[in-house]
């Protein structure tokens, strides 16, 4: 489409049209196209926006609070004057923005999708949403998540399961309550993130992933879905659920948009101990600056993408294989060299990801106290009075990863769970670093391997193992036994087999639409990932692969 | 050992020490005793160790309460650089070897003054805390029998759970060793560990404010044996108290033992009044910590260079100074543990001392300084009194111009007014300058003769002309102060000095009282101090 004869087209004769040409410019890039021409108007953004909340947010469920109405178009409105004075703030001014739900933002409540919560309003915007805001970007809602970022279905939230609002015909359906049997999970735990995102309720949202919470929604929703290195982004109020893994990440319609946000947000944060360094970032630009300037823009020639044998998991279904399969022929049609990789420890990530990530969980989660802030006990059953409101303030599967977590770290079992995970995590990393041919920056020791034609630049895996379930095929049997469901508590754990060795070793990882499935029509993310600060790379194989 | 470590959230630093145990040796019974001290120390430091100064958050919902401190959701500690400093120097001070990369743990128990639910610390075992190893010794002149060396375990910085959140500041602990010990060792050990805190900046180390807790263990054994169970002792909150709990711990246990019972592992509290101790909780109610790495700290790094350049930019610590301040100024033993018992007393002494002859400054300061303020209840650290003001007082002192009784009066006016105006000033205003003038004085003994003609009779025998034409009076008992009535010596003496409110120059007025007397009273105050000793060897 040539964009600017829509908008010229759009502003001179087709006003009535209006909504209908946003939707279709639904990506940030092309926004700014007809920005930059003053084709379009922040205000009218807003409205599309707006109605679009209006129209289907309810049935997908993927906000818990929304934005004052009159306080938005203020802001639109004067994000409308600096695009008018040529004077915008950041490619995100006046940009419908969602933040999930346990990321802190001074205005609206920040519940982490929990009742302990439920109204909790945080003294402090997080770092990205200052950082958002101080761009221009109008937060207009927080999104729906499982109860601290935890589940991989969004089906454990205090405020409702989120619809993934995709479909196989291509079109939105959102009267899907009528037919409850076909509705698909959004996945989650960035369930309403990635939701909102599918269906233009926002142009792009923030996540968290943990293990795969932002990148296994994208997959089933049909977005992008990136988690960009551990500490390239302030975790400063993004709520802890597993503090070593914790990660800020992107949810945007394509590889360009999530870029752009990606941008703005990786800065470093004093007041987040873990984010990466100034100089650790020079470090990184500095010493790969002869190979970033060589490569090359519009085709993948010299680059070369690992394909992990490990990853054939036997869970994998067969309609990702072949997704997966016609990923790797396009990145060959794009000039890659595929190198078959061996990442020998990957089987073990999965439990050593949940041994670890609950510990720290079972830890972070002791703060919900319900006394200086949150859920206050209605009924006292006990002389605790912590007891009484942690009972009824944590979600069910909270409190399971509560209790496994707590058994990770208690006497005896530490030695024979925390540890050996912790042991497994560092083989992890290992495992990567003997593919990647860029160094891992944070090993004082390592060096480039960049023309050993047996190490690879990228790697390209599945972004899950299926494409969304039902979400009746996600609620455990033991939250709703009527369902007879027979699902197990711990089932949910398989579907981050292929976002977590990523998480493990803090590597940036991206999930772009790849397609759909032959079997049932829904959308497929392929999964490609990079050495540790090798975002550059990482998109610029993204950006590529999507086009 | 000594541990700094730090305690509890956002503006929490703790250094933590363990350090000695050390075995007693019973001769009378043959019982040993095994003591080991847990110290922790706050931080003096304006932040606390893990939270950021309040300015930088958009809106705190209480301004005295940082979103770190109260462990809102989202916030990660930062680590306060002063209390890493001030670790690093204490371990320095204790000779503690530095780890170049230190670890942080999550310590996990609920309890109302833990917002976060854990404490960040450096305890478990397997992680490296700031510091290992180091002593400290301890001197006959410290107040022990015998020279000891206590060893330092580790220092480690840990939040500090003592407080309410309103007012989490940094700490630093020790714990001692397992090596045999005393009351009294322990209690010196403590004391001369507070010196050293404060000396080197890191803690006000202050028992009764708290910004210093000492857990105790005490446990007694037969000479021979393997070390008996032990107690922790708790809430201690003096070094008095401490010694006196140990004391009453290890008669207790001993008893026990004697008498055949077993000791109980378990956490006892001092009672002051009947000086025993007495049972808080035993170990059924010891609690599963389930340390974890604290992964929202990284590793603390400590480069060399940075140690290295703390280490050059040491203060002198006390047992050198002490050494230095007696050769130096050829102070007492006792001079030199006054002015270091008061922190920069030493420091004080030294600047006031430039220029001026040291004895007269050591006495002005440990003596009419320290006296004042003490009676008036006034904590050296709140001394008014600056040091160009003392210096002044004794200026004034040597150069003859006012008395040693006004000097006095003049140190109580700058303790008084708190304004710094010199000692010069002050007598001008008051004029307080010494009468020194011989005509007057001597008119005024005079005067004071023909005053009292009942004490100054003239009586034939008594007459005494003198061939100077100035005593033409006849005196007052003359014979009776020269054999020794220093009483109406001194009763005139003091009626001059009434008079002259202090002011007469006493060497000039005792001569002009000596020519108006016709006495010379140097040789009756020699008559009656001989009479004096004598007296007094009589009563011993």
């Amino acid at each position: 489409m040539n964009v600017n004869t829509v908008g010229n087209q759009f502003c001179r004769r087709l006003k009535p049209t209006l909504s209908a040409r946003i939707r279709a410019l639904s990506t940030i890039a092309e926004l700014n196209k007809l920005r930059n021409t003053h084709q379009v108007d922040a205000n009218d953004v807003l409205k599309e926006c707006w109605g679009n909340i209006k129209d289907r947010g309810k049935a997908i469920n993927a906000y818990i609070s929304v934005e004052d109405k009159d306080y938005l178009q203020q802001q639109a409105s004067e994000a409308q004057t600096r695009w008018f004075k040529g004077q915008a703030k950041s490619v995100v001014d006046g940009v419908p923005i969602a933040i999930k739900d346990n990321i802190c933002t001074e205005r609206m409540t920040t519940t982490c999708g929990s009742k302990m919560l439920e109204g909790f309003e945080s003294p402090y915007d997080a770092t990205v949403v200052k950082l958002l805001r101080d761009a221009g970007a109008l937060i207009v809602a927080k999104c729906n998540l499982d109860q601290f970022g935890m589940g991989s279905h969004n089906v454990h939230s205090h405020f409702g399961h989120v619809k993934n609002p995709k479909n196989t015909d291509g079109h939105f359906h959102f009267s899907l309550e009528s037919l409850p049997s076909h509705q698909r999970s959004a996945g989650g735990s960035s369930g309403g993130s990635a939701a909102a995102v599918a269906a233009d309720l926002c142009f792009a949202a923030l996540g968290s992933d943990t293990g795969g919470s932002v990148r296994l929604p994208a997959s089933y929703c049909g977005i992008v879905g990136f988690k960009p290195s551990y500490g390239r982004i302030s975790r400063r109020g993004l709520i802890a659920y597993a503090n070593s893994l914790d990660t800020v990440g992107i949810l945007a319609k394509d590889t360009h948009d999530a870029e752009l946000i990606y941008d703005i947000l990786s800065k470093y944060d004093k007041q987040d101990p873990t984010s990466m360094l100034p100089s650790m970032r020079e470090r990184i630009e500095q010493e790969y600056a002869d190979y970033y300037d060589k490569m090359d823009l519009d085709s993948l020639k010299g680059v070369r993408i690992g394909v992990p044998q490990e990853y054939r998991v036997k869970e994998l279904d067969e309609s990702i294989m072949e997704i997966w399969r016609m990923g790797i022929q396009k990145l060959q049609k794009l000039g890659a060299t595929i190198v078959p990789i061996s990442l020998p420890n990957t089987q073990y990530a999965l439990p050593a990801y949940y041994i670890l990530a609950l510990a720290e969980a079972s830890s972070n989660m002791a703060r919900y106290d319900g006394m200086r802030y949150g859920h206050t006990a209605e009924k006292t059953t006990s002389d605790l009075l912590y007891a009484d409101a942690r009972t009824e303030g944590l979600g069910a599967e909270v409190k399971r990863r509560i209790m496994m977590g707590t058994f990770a770290l208690s006497a005896g079992h530490y030695e024979d769970h925390f540890l050996p995970a912790q042991k497994i995590r560092r083989l992890v990393q290992t495992d990567f670093n003997n593919v990647f041919c860029m160094p891992n920056p944070l090993l004082d020791d390592a060096v480039a391997d960049l023309s050993n034609a047996s190490k690879v630049h990228a790697i390209i895996t599945p972004g899950a193992i299926s494409t969304a379930p039902l979400i009746s095929k996600c609620i455990p049997e033991v939250d709703d036994p009527t369902q007879h469901t027979s699902v197990k508590s711990v089932d949910g754990f398989i579907d981050d087999v292929m976002t977590v060795p990523a998480s493990l070793a803090g590597m940036p990882a991206i999930t772009v639409p790849a397609g759909k499935s032959t079997v049932d029509g829904w959308p497929v993310g392929l999964q490609l990932l990079a050495q540790y600060g090798d975002e550059k790379t990482l998109l610029h194989v993204a950006k590529l692969f999507q086009s | 050992m000594f541990r700094c470590t730090f305690q509890y959230a956002a503006k929490t630093s703790i250094a933590r020490g363990v350090c000695m145990r050390r075995g007693l040796h019973n001769p009378a019974n043959g019982w040993n005793t095994v003591i080991g001290l847990e110290i922790h120390a706050q931080i003096d430091s304006q932040t606390k160790l893990f939270s950021d100064s309040l300015t930088s958050f958009n809106a705190p919902v209480n301004s005295n309460i940082s979103v770190v401190d109260a462990a809102f959701p989202g916030v990660q500690p930062t680590l306060n650089e002063k209390c890493v400093e001030l670790a690093v120097r204490t371990a320095i001070a204790l000779g503690s070897t530095i780890n170049n990369r230190s670890t942080f743990d999550r310590k996990h128990y609920f309890y109302p003054d833990l917002p976060q639910g854990y404490q960040i610390t450096q305890h478990h075992s397997m992680y490296q805390p700031v510091s290992q190893g180091g002593e400290l010794e301890l001197a006959t002149h410290d107040g022990v029998p015998e020279p000891m060396q206590v060893r330092i375990e580790q220092i480690q910085l840990e939040q500090d759970t003592g407080k309410s959140i309103h007012d989490m500041r940094p700490d630093m602990t020790l714990l001692d060793l397992n090596r045999a010990g005393s009351a009294l060792q322990a209690g010196q050990f403590v004391k001369k560990l507070q010196a050293l805190l404060r000396c080197v900046g890191s803690s006000n180390a202050n028992m009764e404010e708290g910004s210093l807790r000492c857990d105790v263990n005490v446990s007694v054994h037969k000479e021979g044996d393997p070390w008996g169970t032990r107690c922790e002792l708790k809430n201690l909150n003096s070094v008095r108290f401490l010694s006196a709990a140990i004391e009453a711990e290890i008669q207790r246990q001993i008893k026990v033992l004697e008498n055949g019972g077993i000791i109980e592992q378990e956490t006892r509290g001092y009672d002051v009044e009947q000086g025993k101790t007495f049972r808080l909780r035993g170990k059924e109610t010891a609690r599963d910590y389930r340390y974890m790495p604290e992964t929202d700290l990284p590793s603390l790094i400590l480069t060399q260079e940075y140690i290295d350049a703390l280490r050059n930019n040491m203060p002198e610590l006390p047992d050198a100074k002490r050494e230095r301040l007696m050769q130096q100024y050829n102070l007492s033993d006792h001079d030199a543990a006054v002015l270091l018992s008061e922190s920069n007393a030493a420091e004080y002494f030294e600047t006031v001392c430039q220029g001026r002859p040291p004895k007269l400054v050591v006495n002005w300061t440990t003596h009419e300084l320290f006296g004042q303020l003490a009676s008036k209840n006034i904590p050296f650290a709140a001394n008014p009194v600056s040091t160009d003001q003392l210096g002044s007082v004794l200026d004034l002192i040597q150069s003859g111009s006012v008395t040693g009784m006004t000097a006095k009066n003049v140190l109580k006016v700058m303790i008084d007014e708190a304004g710094g105006r010199l000692a010069s000033e002050i007598v001008e205003e008051r004029r307080w300058k010494k009468l020194d003038d011989k005509l007057i004085l001597k008119e005024m003994c005079l005067q004071l003769m023909d005053k009292n003609p009942d004490k100054v009779r003239t009586t034939s025998y008594d007459v005494f002309c003198s061939s100077d034409d100035s005593l033409s009076y006849p005196i007052l008992q003359v014979a009776s102060i020269r054999s020794g009535n220093t009483k109406l010596a001194t009763w005139l003496i003091g009626q001059i000095m009434g008079k002259t409110r202090g002011l007469a120059d006493p060497v000039t007025l005792n001569k002009m009282m000596e020519q108006a007397l016709g006495v010379k009273l140097d040789d009756l105050n020699n008559v009656s101090h001989s009479k004096g000793k004598k007296s007094k060897k009589k009563g011993q």
